[in-house]
């Protein structure tokens, strides 16, 4: 604060290459707003105005979201099933990344440069592809085909690994003389986690938490593959099957969903955007 | 297992070893990522590659019978993983240059906002689309080129390039398809890449700008000569994630291509995915061979790839 105003009177002349600068910037900015900015605005235009063609409407209606959650049968289920099974995956997923995290960092661990080895390796392997397979012959050994809590089982290990090895990044932020000093005091390495290090590595589990909700909110692969009736499936394969025909999938009426869908997540970084800003540059960018 | 010693601990080699032992004890803290990394990742891809190597199917009740070799030897000469290869490589050059490119001179630019708040709202919208999942991206793209109340053509038609009829038509398995997926592709990931340089961007000194420019540099030697060099770590895993990425994509496809085989978006993951879970006839253990084909193509590229970029420090 205090330098920018120390600086002031120099900043007054703005040169023409700020200028231009920040055209290119807004330009980009535009562009990445704007998409979002037309479904938002779809979601509230009037039926006939919808189809028009025209990209800002005559008349507004703003009663689609109503009716989209109390007429179409089936969407209130499947978007109860998005949020739980995405819950779970992002608490599952915490929870694995914290620990094996924190052991790979400030716990004595043979193998620990073979872990590693094996996380990062997956990383640049396209196992979603390869895995899957297998992944449902698995779930259906299991009897999970078309269950939407069996989602939660390989959601979890979409992400696991860049999870873990973000809270590693993390983890590795902490000195070891404090995690040494605690557990002197007589804390186990189990309550020194939980009671001395879990407020300082909160970036990280905020980074680690929007990237798992992110990949289990919207996935689409698994969820349509393994299920098959509409009142399992979650969120993202109901909308992306929408054609946007008439009656219930009007355009505007599948806009609302899509907003109703897109709008926690965006809440969710509202909230914790600069937690997770930090986390990001800290941990995730490092990697 | 091979344990592999940090240079921390080898006071002596007794105790190390004592220490070792009493250390295998903590991999309590490994085993619930364990459970679901060998679970659902290792022993997935072990399952399918001995898959590939049977007539593996999954409606029949009697053993897949081992048949070798026999799914490669066919896969190998198939005309469709050739032509399903070579289109997944003809998407990721298209989506390749603009994905690392247009983030990098975004990201220079923002790297030059010294305003604290201006800077801090682009950062904050560059990572909006980040946090819109990848299916919901695929839906909103699917409207935006929609032939006829996608916007992108109700443009093209108000500024009398096209007529309603004339409009292109993006999806479908087009020749424009492609292009069209490569572009939004672009699109969501230019925030998070950009975030990825101004990270990198942040932990270049500042005074070796300064140093430079005292020296008579210029801001195209500056950026060519200090900047890219120090952004080349964070460049070059960039480049190998995201031709992982493209060469192996696949939502994208179902959605907007499906599976018809002339389409330019019938890759070899689409062929895969088809042999596996959509025709009649269902044939894993040929699905399988072709998913590790095309998984060991891709991975030759990105090893010679790592091998070009490893730091030579």
């Amino acid at each position: 604060m205090t330098t920018t105003s120390l600086s002031q009177p120099r900043r007054k002349r703005v040169s023409k290459g700020t200028i231009m600068r920040h055209v290119v910037i807004n330009f980009f900015m535009l562009i990445i707003i704007l998409p979002l900015a037309w479904v938002l605005l779809l979601s509230v235009k009037s039926i006939p105005d919808a189809y028009s063609g025209a990209l800002w409407p005559e008349n507004f209606d703003f009663t689609h979201y109503s009716y989209v959650l109390s007429k179409i049968q089936t969407l209130p289920q499947n978007l109860w099933n998005s949020i739980y099974v995405t819950i779970s995956t992002v608490i599952i997923t915490t929870f694995c990344a914290i620990l094996a995290g924190y052991a790979l960092v400030h716990v004595r661990l043979p193998g620990r440069a073979a872990v590693i080895l094996l996380l990062t390796a997956s990383l640049f392997f396209p196992t979603r592809i390869v895995s899957l397979i297998a992944v449902f012959e698995i779930q259906s050994q299991l009897n999970l085909i078309n269950k939407t809590y069996g989602l939660i089982l390989p959601y979890v290990t979409i992400n696991l690994a860049i999870s873990v090895l973000i809270m590693r990044g993390i983890f590795e932020q902490i000195p070891h003389e404090l995690v040494e000093a605690s557990l002197i005091d007589g804390s186990g390495p189990w309550r020194t986690l939980f009671q001395v290090l879990l407020p300082l590595v909160s970036n990280g589990i905020v980074v680690v938490a929007i990237v798992n909700f992110v990949s289990a909110w919207g996935e689409y692969l698994l969820a349509a593959t393994l299920t098959n009736d509409q009142s399992v499936r979650t969120m993202p394969v109901v909308l992306a099957s929408a054609a946007g025909g008439m009656g219930q999938w009007a355009w505007p009426r599948i806009a609302a969903v899509y907003v109703i869908v897109v709008a926690p997540g965006i809440a969710i970084f509202a909230l914790l955007q600069r937690l997770y800003l930090k986390g990001l540059t800290e941990g995730a960018v490092k990697m | 297992m091979a344990t592999i010693r940090t240079n921390a601990q080898s006071p002596t080699r007794l105790r190390n070893r004592w220490l070792n032992l009493r250390g295998l004890s903590n991999w309590v803290f490994l085993l619930p990522m364990m459970f679901f990394f060998i679970g659902y990742l290792a022993y997935p891809i072990i399952r399918v590659l001995w898959i590939s190597f049977t007539d593996y199917r999954y409606l029949r009740n009697e053993p897949a019978n081992w048949v070798g070799l026999e799914n490669y030897r066919n896969a190998i000469v198939d005309p469709l993983l050739h032509s399903g290869l070579l289109r997944a490589l003809e998407f990721t050059l298209m989506f390749l240059p603009g994905t690392i490119l247009l983030p990098l001179l975004l990201a220079v630019l923002i790297d030059r906002v010294t305003h604290p708040r201006l800077a801090s709202i682009y950062r904050v919208i560059l990572l909006v689309p980040a946090v819109i999942p990848g299916a919901m991206i695929f839906v909103l793209w699917k409207w935006l080129y929609n032939f006829q109340i996608g916007p992108i053509n109700v443009i093209l038609v108000q500024l009398g390039l096209f007529t309603e009829q004339t409009a292109p038509q993006w999806l479908g398995g087009t020749s424009l398809t492609l292009p069209a997926v490569a572009a939004f592709e672009v699109w969501w990931g230019l925030g998070y890449h950009t975030m990825f340089f101004l990270a990198g961007l942040a932990a270049i000194p500042k005074d070796l700008n300064e140093a430079a420019r005292i020296d008579g540099a210029n801001e195209w030697q500056l950026f060519w000569h200090v900047t890219i060099p120090r952004l080349l770590p964070i460049l070059s895993i960039l480049v190998v994630l995201r031709f992982g990425s493209a060469m192996a994509l696949i939502e994208e496809f179902l959605i907007f291509g499906g599976f018809n085989r002339a389409s330019p978006t019938y890759t070899w993951t689409m062929y895969m995915y088809e042999m596996a879970f959509k025709t009649g006839d269902w044939l894993q253990g040929y699905a399988a061979a072709i998913g590790w084909i095309g998984t060991m193509a891709m991975m030759i590229v990105v090893a010679g790839l790592l091998y070009l970029f490893r730091s030579r420090d």
